[in-house]
């Protein structure tokens, strides 16, 4: 089956369904390439994380040109950790010039998570000033106003935590974000279908596109993590009942039954544009999910 | 005030290998008030470099340790207790350091101190970096708190998402930046002002090193 590529699914208002790619640290990538082979004619577009969580891995961007040689429309994920505005800016007209067309922006997670604690994190610019950049040489100026030849053509998209926690700051943050060009947006986790319902209402006043991300549950343990250690997402006590009644053997079948209801009413109810469907080292689930939700 | 730690003393020891004398010179600014280059403290450091055979020819707190001139006159009546030692162990911040660079050009000096940050003494003896010196101060767009230093990612244009019930995902210590001047602005009335979008810093305005001159007035005739 031949699926429309991200920007055309949105404009055309199908429903959209994104996928992960987390490159590995070293140069063995045939797991990850098999991963994406799986996803080929499931799904509109791919992420390729940037140097995910503060980790060394391979750059997002040679992966992205990988990728959109194996079919894929690839979503080239763009953090403003590890480079300047300088480094920024090359990587996006290199990420056009390899066929990239689409970037999410977002600021990255601090090196103290990662495994190079010691390591000086750049933030010259941030998420929205990263969103106006790609908005500037999509307009054929670079960021010091110089003209450009050749422009990008990039389509934009940025990310929002419809769960955060004090959420109006957010609120404000993600109206910066439709204001500085974003086209799109990814959530982070969802899991409460009446919240999610109440930030789609806010974000619905805006002209943009919004992914909802649904992210496998692999087990009762790794929903308690979440509510734990990860600000923004929430999992409900009736998830983690329903995980843990599956038992060690059916946790996984059982994530995958959630993950494919929750795409399933966001579709069916017209929630949201579509799916973000993260399932961090997973991914071969993806199609599997996909079809329990009724849409591969 | 400039936030100074005192290095570890093994550290200060190896520093001087080779030394057999040292003068200490300290400050009665910032390092008094962080306990590193006090008078207690040379008389401690004195102690300890005696209780390991070095001979301290001297220890005098400076006034004002980062002022050049103002040093160099009050050091004059220690003249012989300089000239004697091998090295000066200096027990301020790295500024207060290489005034004794300048002032003394032949003469070995060494910091007995990690500098730390310019910190708002909020509690006593305990220090919170507020300000890290940008050059262009913004914070009358973000209620009058800085992000550029208090948020770990220098986020100029709201939280990222990993603001935790007023803490920030980088540490728990940490009180979320953006969570704080989202707060104040909203009882300052100034919410409006949030939503305007704040351009990339200008970073020419932090290169260092920078030069500073008060220019004289004109005299008015
Ligand atoms: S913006 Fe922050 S770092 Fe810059 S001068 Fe103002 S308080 Fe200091
Ligand atoms: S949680 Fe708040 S203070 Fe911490 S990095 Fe994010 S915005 Fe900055």
């Amino acid at each position: 089956m031949s699926m429309k590529k991200l920007k055309e699914a949105l404009e055309a208002g199908e429903f959209t369904i994104t996928a992960e790619c987390g490159p590995p640290k070293g140069t063995d990538i045939a797991e990850m390439l098999e991963h994406a082979k799986h996803l080929l004619g499931k799904i509109n577009a791919i992420n390729v994380t940037d140097n995910q969580s503060a980790v060394v891995r391979i750059g997002s961007l040679p992966v992205c040109r990988l990728l959109s040689e194996m079919g894929h429309d690839p979503i080239f994920q763009l953090t403003c950790r590890d480079r300047n505005r300088l480094a920024i800016q090359s990587d996006l007209m290199g990420a056009h010039i390899l066929g990239i067309r689409n970037v999410l922006c977002m600021t990255g997670d601090h090196v103290s998570a990662g495994d190079h604690k010691t390591a000086k994190p750049v933030y010259d610019l941030e998420s929205v000033q990263l969103l106006q950049t790609v908005a500037a040489l999509n307009g054929g100026h670079d960021l010091a106003g110089n003209e450009m030849k050749g422009a990008t053509n990039l389509y934009q998209g940025a990310v929002v935590t419809p769960e955060a926690n004090p959420l109006e700051p957010q609120m404000l943050k993600f109206e910066k974000k439709v204001k500085a060009g974003a086209n799109f947006f990814q959530t982070q986790a969802i899991y409460d279908m009446d919240n999610f319902r109440r930030f789609m209402d806010r974000a619905r006043k805006h002209k943009v596109k919004v992914l909802a991300g649904i992210l496998l549950l692999k087990n009762a343990g790794m929903a308690n993590f979440l509510n734990k250690f990860v600000p923004g997402i929430t999992v409900p006590q009736e998830l983690i009942d329903r995980l843990k009644a599956a038992g060690k053997e059916g946790a996984l079948e059982c994530g995958m039954d959630i993950a494919a209801e929750q795409v399933r009413t966001i579709k069916e109810q017209g929630i949201a544009d579509g799916a973000h469907v993260m399932a961090i080292g997973l991914e071969n689930k993806v199609p599997e999910i996909l079809k329990r939700a009724g849409i591969a | 005030m400039i936030v100074s730690k005192a290095k570890e003393r093994q550290d200060v020891i190896n520093m001087l290998e080779g030394v057999k004398s040292v003068f200490l010179l300290g400050c009665s600014e910032c390092a008094s008030l962080c306990g590193t280059g006090s008078p207690e403290a040379l008389a401690e450091m004195k102690e300890s470099l005696e209780g390991i055979g070095k001979k301290v020819t001297g220890t005098f707190v400076a006034k004002t340790g980062c002022q050049v001139l103002g040093t160099k006159v009050e050091l004059k009546a220690n003249k012989d207790e300089v000239d004697a030692a091998d090295a000066i162990l200096v027990m301020s911040c790295g500024a207060g350091t290489q005034s004794m660079v300048e002032v003394f050009k032949d003469k070995k000096v060494y910091p007995a101190n990690d500098t730390a940050f310019l910190g708002n003494m909020t509690r006593f003896q305990h220090f919170d970096e507020r300000c890290s010196m940008c050059g262009e101060c913004i914070i009358d767009k973000t209620g009058g708190i800085c992000p550029v230093t208090t948020c770990p990612k220098g986020i100029l244009n709201g939280p990222c998402g990993g603001t935790n019930n007023g803490f920030c995902e980088v540490s728990p210590d940490i009180e979320c930046a953006w969570a704080k001047i989202y707060a104040r602005m909203e009882r300052t009335g100034e919410l409006e002002k949030m939503r305007q979008i704040i351009p990339p810093k200008d970073y020419s305005k932090k290169m260092s090193p920078k030069v500073f001159v008060i220019e004289k007035k004109k005299e008015e005739k």
